[in-house]
């Protein structure tokens, strides 16, 4: 116990580094200087609010990946008029690209898409001891390893073929609505302006906006929805000779260690043709050089004679921004912070937020026959907070537990050894629910983790004395 | 061999009740330690010679006598049990040998050869653990690429948890349930000197049980003085992530009512 409240402090004093009540302290800011400037906030249904008449609820969906891509399908639908602006159609986001096995099904993606598909994961502790886990895979379940560019394009094809209008533009601000029903007024640059010279600077008047424009959101700054901590995720892909790939057929790695990364992890993982070697940081974020050669020299073996072919990096957010709504304006995926804890996967989340918002806009509008309110928005975070606040807090946990220091996490890496852990993992992964589990199973599980974290601060406490 | 028998009774003593205390007593003790010894250098450099003919093929590299002491010894970096635990092992430095993978003669097939431990018969579960945490220290210090052909499999379970116990857990327990009584001595009989209570009346008292309960619990929790922060951020930081999503809510919330 002791040894685990020293390594809390540890962890907490980390967190020091970073302004910690940023969110709340923004979050209070922004409340007192915008109420004058918010007419109405009721939190009633939308059976009140006037008929749209002659035309259908405009809604725009700024920023075209995942989340803009599947919101806009919806609305689209749901018989919305709806505006998609994306700045880059062919943009390659740099990304881990791993999409669970719901996702396929949920989104009725094709197969094809998915370039590669995984059943087996390492797991490589400090010292090197190497877990396989997957062992309780069936044979359908995998995770799908994806290229970003083939996804997103996907999606937004799908959305302009349900009906909605897809710009190839900058989104540059956005004007807040005078009443509860005056439009927003959206200012962005259109690349596909015939007027040539000019800068193709346009309007656009919609009565909602979804923000699904990623990390770096324009739309979250319009609505003053406050900042939250990131972590840089830095990625290199290499091209390995035709045999070493062989052994990253479907298999991907996991590294943790204070080397590779502090408070994240270092991970190999398999593209259509090469690999994607990297490692993040939220704390050491000037360091991630350092840990990234501290990745490759962990996979040195395996991606001997490779060749890089690419760098990259993007931030990743590690929790949702204080605000993700104000009037008629949401925040879907990467810009509201939907990024999970412990294994940083965002691109479902991104996609089932997007949903989500987009059919709380099509109900609350009755399929755009009437005005949106505030109140309809919410709905669609009281939704997701419900459904995904267990999965985000179990793997919150999960990181404060087992990411803190180098005997936890090898006593992380000695637990998935454990088929119960690793069924248990899986089926939370593969499906997105926090599957209950069978009770004595979990107690023998809380026994052994404890154990676990025990004989790994244990030997910590001996190598402490070694280095006297 | 007579220096090995000398120095093995104070080892074992002293480093143990330091172990849950911080770095900082850790080298306080062992620095007592070293004083105990008259002198530190000869003894260990002669040891080295001795330790030649012994089981054990590592030897002690020391930062001021490299070239003796190293004289067979193939790896640049080893530290040595002398026999049982916590022994003072110097760190050195690299020396102008390069940096080789981690070898040790017990160390066979990425797992720890139990059969090379034996102790009168029986696994030394002590040599063991000193194994292992000087194979993890040279990994930290050295870190090296994880390899298919010789994957790792060591699993610290092996070692039985009565183990682990009688090496850490009950030096700890000793320590605690040793301020527990000086505690409960104290204030057993400060009570009683104050209100004449005396010890089984006070057992009856509900106020006087919950300072006991007060009192087991704060020497379970409180090892070191900084647990008293380290607890009292324990809470905060517990609740961190739930005020993070929830503060969209508040937003809400604070502006509605200020509607009303």
């Amino acid at each position: 116990m002791a040894s685990i409240a020293l390594n809390l402090k540890t962890f907490v004093g980390l967190r020091q580094a970073s302004p910690e009540n940023n969110p709340i302290t923004a979050l209070a800011k922004p409340s007192s200087t915008t109420t004058a400037a918010r007419k109405q906030l009721r939190i009633n249904a939308a059976k009140t609010s006037p008929k749209v008449t002659g035309r259908n609820l405009r809604v725009a969906v700024v920023g075209g990946g995942p989340a803009g891509g599947s919101a806009a399908e919806t609305l689209a639908k749901g018989g919305i008029e709806t505006f998609l602006i994306e700045r880059k159609l062919d943009n390659c986001k740099p990304c881990g690209g791993a999409i669970p096995l719901c996702m396929v099904g949920e989104f009725d993606l094709p197969l094809d898409i998915i370039d590669r598909r995984v059943t087996k994961m390492k797991m490589i502790s400090p010292s090197n001891v190497a877990v396989d886990i997957g062992q309780t895979l069936k044979p359908h379940e995998y995770i799908g390893m994806v290229r970003r560019e083939v996804l997103d394009a996907f999606l937004r094809d799908r959305a302009a073929t349900a009906g909605a209008t897809l710009i190839n533009g900058l989104f540059l601000k956005m004007e807040m609505p005078s009443s509860k029903t005056a439009p927003y007024r959206l200012h962005y640059t259109d690349y596909n302006a015939k007027t040539g010279v000019s800068g193709g600077k346009k309007t656009l008047e919609v009565d909602a906006v979804i923000g699904a424009d990623g990390a770096n959101s324009r739309i979250a700054k319009s609505i003053n929805a406050g900042d939250y901590e990131y972590a840089i995720a830095f990625q290199e892909r290499v091209k390995i000779p035709d045999e070493k790939m062989k052994y990253y057929e479907d298999l991907a790695e996991m590294y943790v260690g204070d080397d590779v990364s502090p408070d994240f992890y270092g991970w190999v993982f398999p593209k259509c043709d090469h690999v994607a070697v990297g490692t993040g940081t939220v704390t050491h974020k000037p360091d991630i050089k350092k840990f990234q050669l501290a990745t490759r020299l962990r996979a040195r073996d395996k991606i001997a004679g490779g060749k890089i072919i690419r760098v990259e990096a993007h931030p990743i957010p590690e929790h949702p921004r204080p605000r993700r709504l104000l009037d008629r304006a949401a925040l879907v995926g990467d810009a509201a912070g939907y990024v999970t804890k412990c294994s940083g996967e965002g691109i479902y989340f991104a996609a089932k937020s997007g949903r989500m918002c987009a059919e709380a806009i099509v109900e609350g509008s009755e399929n755009g026959k009437r005005m949106v309110e505030e109140g309809d928005l919410r709905k669609y975070l009281e939704k997701w907070d419900k459904t995904y606040w267990p999965t985000y807090k179990v793997l919150d946990v999960l990181q404060k537990l087992f990411y803190r220091s180098n005997p936890a996490r090898e006593a992380f890496v000695e637990m998935c050894a454990d088929e119960y852990v690793q069924k248990m993992t899986f089926d939370s992964y593969l499906y997105k629910k926090v599957a209950p589990g069978n009770p004595i199973e979990d107690l023998k599980l809380a026994v052994n983790t404890i154990g676990s974290l025990v004989r790994a601060n244990a030997l910590r406490r001996e190598m402490d004395k070694l280095s006297v | 061999m007579s220096i090995a028998l000398f120095s093995s009774p104070p080892a074992t003593h002293l480093p143990s009740p330091s172990s849950p205390h911080s770095t900082a007593k850790t080298q306080l003790a062992l620095r007592h330690f070293i004083s105990l010894r008259p002198k530190k250098q000869p003894p260990f450099w002669v040891f080295a010679e001795n330790g030649a003919g012994s089981t054990s093929t590592a030897a002690i590299v020391e930062e001021d006598k490299p070239a003796a002491a190293e004289e067979k010894v193939s790896e640049d970096k080893k530290e040595e049990s002398l026999g049982s635990n916590g022994s003072v092992a110097v760190d050195a430095t690299a020396a102008p040998a390069p940096v080789t993978a981690f070898q040790d003669p017990r160390w066979i097939g990425g797992t720890w050869d139990l059969t090379q431990f034996q102790k009168d018969g029986k696994t030394d579960w002590d040599a063991v653990i000193d194994a292992e945490a000087r194979r993890r220290k040279w990994l930290q210090d050295n870190p090296e690429s994880s390899n298919n052909d010789n994957p790792i499999v060591f699993d610290t379970s092996i070692i039985p948890w009565w183990a682990w116990i009688k090496r850490y857990h009950l030096p700890e327990a000793e320590l605690l349930n040793g301020r527990a009584a000086m505690i409960g001595f104290i204030m057993a009989y400060l009570v009683d000197s104050l209100t004449g209570v005396g010890l089984v009346d006070q057992m009856g008292n509900f106020f006087c049980k919950t300072l006991l309960f007060v009192a087991v619990v704060g020497v379970l929790v409180i090892r070191k003085n900084e647990d008293i922060e380290t607890v009292k951020r324990l809470l905060e930081e517990s609740t961190f992530y739930d005020k993070q999503w929830q503060a969209t809510w508040q937003d809400e919330t604070s502006s509605s009512s200020m509607k009303d």
